[in-house]
């Protein structure tokens, strides 16, 4: 690698985006104009506002059916409200009000309580999703309590006691917090989203144009062609698109500084006196840096992967939406910086910032944060310079996706890419239209879950497709040596995995609410025989269907045991929790090993229903009094369970595995 | 020098199976020679040159530039060859100046070098006038112009054009046939494909014919004549493809 070729690439690199009228427009000039802009207008233009606000007043309707001293004196201190006009309430206010010609209608009412002291209601309607509405509620409030006061005052007189003791009790606030401190605060929340996000954008425009940009215009060709070697002109690109994105955060900052500082001087008040935290500013600017390391690997592995800048663009958005909800981290005051937050990228960042404005942060979260972004950075930059050494992803061409082509070839229906898009759509089918299926009635609900969203969609494709599914699915009838030994793997297999759930749990407790919902599947009022049919027939099926009949054919490419690898992650994902995507990973191996060792997916239905069922038999059967020498409770399995589990399961495992060779997979 | 040995480059179709683009070809071109790859559009033209340029990797045979191994030493052979083709493009934000050094650079040449060599290829080529404008404002003959230049700028023994013609009105194609004479008279191996039978016959000393990614013929204009007996390059290519298809049903037949 020559110093000189990556000075030259990136020299170049500068030289052609000073030239280009709108990188240099929404790098630099945007910001130094927009801060002044927003900190300034907006600031003048709201108190303008407000002002125009307090003098349009309010018209109000008040009906007094009391209409005695205390509720004359209660409508004369509204009364004396600025801008207020008031009408006496008769039978076209209503009207009125709902034309929005008057803004509240004021009722007063009394009554008695038991102790014959007559007590005073005042009703108000009004609209407080309209700003006059706001503002008008706060003035009545502040009037009615004002009057309320006097006419208690006299009542105290009257009654020859003391009117102070209206005062006995009062706070006094003392606010130890400095204003530097509040304006840190204020700073940490919006600062660290800004500037991801700022860092983000600045970072893109550039990205996409470095590689796709060159592929669309036809000069990388001659780049490839040259000399240069392929990591040279990676990493010049790499460093242009870092500079410009730090540029672009400097002028942002410097610009965001001033404006800052010109607002403070002219509110005067609490800020005056306050010093901008300068140094803080110097940090933020420092602590950027990894992180725009980052993305700028991130998206210049995009823009090389992309075929032109369009694509390259519709591929960064949703770096960018990720990006923006990890960034809006500082907005949220619960979340605490610790070493685990160091290690999620954005996240991270996010939260030094925010202690950093805030004046307290500890170098080991800055190093941690600082080392976990590089890591990801260079094989950010690894990936990069792969797909720049790969001819395939430099002169790709269009695909044909049209449902013809795909009928005429079945190969070109099952690949990756389709695999993951059918896989994410029944994601969000499972999301939204199964969470509202179950809520009614769990049992219905589940059964509808299981044939409309998991098995429909995937017969329904098949069909659609013109393809046999018989054959896709591997619907063929297994061989009975197989069949009889899967329970003597999912037995044991179920407890295994059971075994593992109660580890995790012991290190990472389950939330309670998360064991009651768990808990509903077995309340079930139903007879035994129907809960098995819901819990464990119809996911043994349909489940099956999809995960190892339909989705191990978009994955076959490279080896069996990646597709199998491939189909355990997403049957764990689509489960939708946390808590058990290990044992349910691990679930998924075992099924997808069985129907693709076998190619007979019903020695995989079979072992998933007995998964199912044996959860179902523990807890139906846990009061039972054989059940104390396998549980020590509830569902919670014996440890020395695992020993004989295991013994059975590799045993049981070993035989299939020689009984199911066949000459394909020998 | 070009010397290229039982090239195969294939590409993964969708079905799985795999496209041979170039299927076994050999041909070598010599220094002071013009050689005329020919064949029609999708023959294998451009990925025989992208090999040869070390854009793509072979899968299997090999080829060598001045002696240096296409697949072994692609860095030295980057060095030895200058690649042209008629649809790159160029960095219209840049001057023809800049460009050029850009690239000058890239091929490890000193300022001064560079300097030496823009002034002495802007006279020959006539672009004083537009040496320091910016790329964008030329128009597609000076713009060629700029792409000559560049591709000869670090003095290549091996000069490889792919259809350097394509798409250029005929006063600006003259000045690139022209330049590969100039290339050939200066004692480089020139190497360049076409689909025009005309071009192949006015500049080539040797014309190698691939078709379907395999080789048809290979010999001087004469030779070709004389073997199918036919005057006009556009018979000579069809006899070939037909004694092409002809063997292939021949073979498919034994089957």
């Amino acid at each position: 690698m020559s110093f000189r070729n990556i000075i030259t690439v990136y020299r170049k690199e500068l030289l052609e985006m000073l030239r280009d009228k709108r990188t240099l427009f929404t790098t630099i000039l945007l910001p130094i104009i927009l801060y002044p802009l927003i900190f300034v207008g907006f600031s003048s233009l709201m108190s303008r506002q407000s002002v125009k606000l307090e003098e349009k007043g309010a018209t109000i309707a008040i009906a007094d059916s009391v209409n005695n001293d205390t509720s004359r004196e209660l409508i004369k201190g509204l009364e004396g409200i600025e801008f207020f006009k008031y009408l006496p309430y008769n039978a076209a206010s209503e009207q009125l009000f709902a034309e929005k010609e008057i803004q509240a209608i004021v009722s007063i009412t009394d009554s008695l309580g038991e102790d014959q002291l007559r007590s005073y209601k005042i009703g108000v309607r009004f609209d407080k999703s309209d700003e006059q509405g706001q503002m008008l509620i706060g003035k009545i409030n502040r009037s009615i309590n004002d009057s309320e006061k006097k006419v208690v005052e006299q009542e105290l007189r009257r009654s020859g006691l003391n009117p102070n003791l209206l005062n006995m009790v009062r706070i006094a606030e003392f606010d130890v917090s400095t204003a530097q401190k509040k304006l840190g605060t204020i700073l940490g929340m919006i600062l660290p989203y800004l500037l991801i996000i700022l860092l983000l954008s600045g970072a893109s425009v550039v990205a996409a144009d470095l590689v796709a940009g060159e592929k669309e215009r036809r000069t990388l060709e001659t780049l490839l062609v040259s000399s240069a070697q392929r990591t040279e002109i990676v990493v010049g690109k790499y460093l242009t698109i870092i500079t410009i994105a730090m540029v672009n955060v400097l002028v942002n900052l410097v610009s965001l500084f001033f404006s800052a500082k010109y607002m403070a001087s002219q509110s005067g008040l609490e800020t005056a006196g306050v010093s901008l935290p300068l140094n803080s500013f110097l940090i933020l600017f420092l602590a950027l840096i990894p992180l725009a390391t980052l993305f700028a690997a991130i998206l210049l592995s995009i823009s090389t992967f992309s075929r032109n800048m369009k694509e390259a663009r519709s591929y960064e958005q949703p770096l960018l939406t990720v990006s923006m909800l990890l960034a809006m981290i500082s907005f949220f005051p619960a979340f605490e910086f610790n070493n685990l937050m160091a290690l999620i990228p954005i996240i991270n960042i996010s939260l030094l910032f925010k202690a950093v404005m805030i004046g307290d942060f500890q170098i080991s979260h800055l190093l941690i944060t600082i080392g976990s972004t590089l890591v990801l950075d260079v094989l950010a930059i690894w990936a990069t310079i792969k797909l720049f050494n790969s001819e395939g992803v430099l002169f790709r061409t269009e695909d044909d996706s049209s449902i013809k082509s795909i009928r005429s070839n079945k190969r070109s229906f099952f690949n990756p890419y389709n695999g993951l898009v059918f896989f994410v759509i029944a994601l969000v089918l499972l999301f939204y239209l199964g969470g509202s299926m179950q809520k009614q009635d769990l049992a219905k609900g589940l059964v509808q879950t299981q044939i409309l969203l998991i098995a429909l969609p995937v017969l329904l494709t098949l069909r659609l497709l013109k393809q046999n599914s018989k054959e896709v699915l591997r619907l063929k009838a297994p061989r009975l040596k197989e069949i009889i030994l899967v329970p003597f793997m999912a037995i044991p297999a179920a407890i295994l995995v059971s075994l593992l759930s109660q580890l995790i749990d012991h290190f990472f407790p389950f939330p309670s609410e998360y064991l009651e919902q768990l808990g509903r599947l077995f309340q079930m009022k139903m007879p035994l025989w129907q809960q098995f049919l819901v819990i464990a027939v119809a996911p043994g099926i349909c489940e099956e269907l999809m995960f190892r009949g339909f989705f191990p054919r978009f994955f076959e490419g490279k080896s069996k045991s990646t597709t199998v690898w491939i189909t355990a992650l997403l049957f764990a994902a689509f489960h939708l929790d946390p808590f058990r995507f290990v044992p349910v990973f691990f679930l998924g191996l075992l099924l997808g090993y069985l129907t693709i060792r076998s190619g007979s997916i019903y020695n995989s239905m079979l072992s998933h229903t007995i998964n199912n069922g044996l959860a179902l038999v523990l807890v139906s059967f846990a009061d039972k009094p054989w059940m104390k020498y396998l549980s020590s409770g509830g569902d919670a399995l014996r440890i020395w369970l695992a020993i004989p589990a295991l013994i059975i399961f590799s045993g049981a495992l070993y035989l299939f595995h020689r009984v199911s060779k066949t000459e394909e997979n020998s | 020098m070009i010397e290229v040995m039982n090239l195969v480059k294939g590409f993964p179709k969708k079905d799985g199976s795999t496209y041979y683009a170039v299927n076994d070809v050999s041909f070598e071109a010599r220094d002071g020679e013009i050689v005329c790859l020919l064949g029609v559009n999708g023959a294998g033209k451009t990925t025989t040159m992208r090999i040869l340029s070390t854009v793509f990797k072979p899968i299997s045979g090999t080829a060598r530039i001045q002696g240096w191994d296409i697949v072994k030493d692609p860095q030295k052979v980057r060095e030895n060859l200058g690649f042209l083709s008629g649809d790159t493009g160029l960095y219209n934000r840049l001057r023809p100046r800049e460009f050029i050094t850009y690239f000058g650079r890239l091929y490890g040449l000193e300022q001064r070098q560079i300097n030496q060599r823009i002034d002495e290829m802007a006279d020959l080529l006539d672009m004083k006038d537009f040496m320091d404008k910016k790329i964008d404002l030329l128009s597609s003959g000076m713009k060629q112009k700029v792409s000559i230049v560049r591709s000869i700028i670090h003095d290549p023994p091996v000069m490889i054009f792919d259809e350097p013609t394509s798409g250029l009105d005929i006063l600006t194609a003259r000045n690139i046939v022209s330049f590969i004479r100039s290339c050939k008279e200066r004692g480089k191996c020139v190497l360049f494909s076409t689909h025009i039978m005309r071009e192949a016959e006015r500049l080539a000393d040797r014309i190698v014919m691939i078709h379907k990614g395999q080789l048809l013929a290979n010999g001087t204009l004469d030779d070709l004549r004389a073997e199918s007996g036919a005057s006009d390059l556009d018979d000579v290519f069809v006899f070939y493809v037909n004694r092409q298809n002809q063997d292939m049903e021949l073979k498919h037949n034994e089957f």
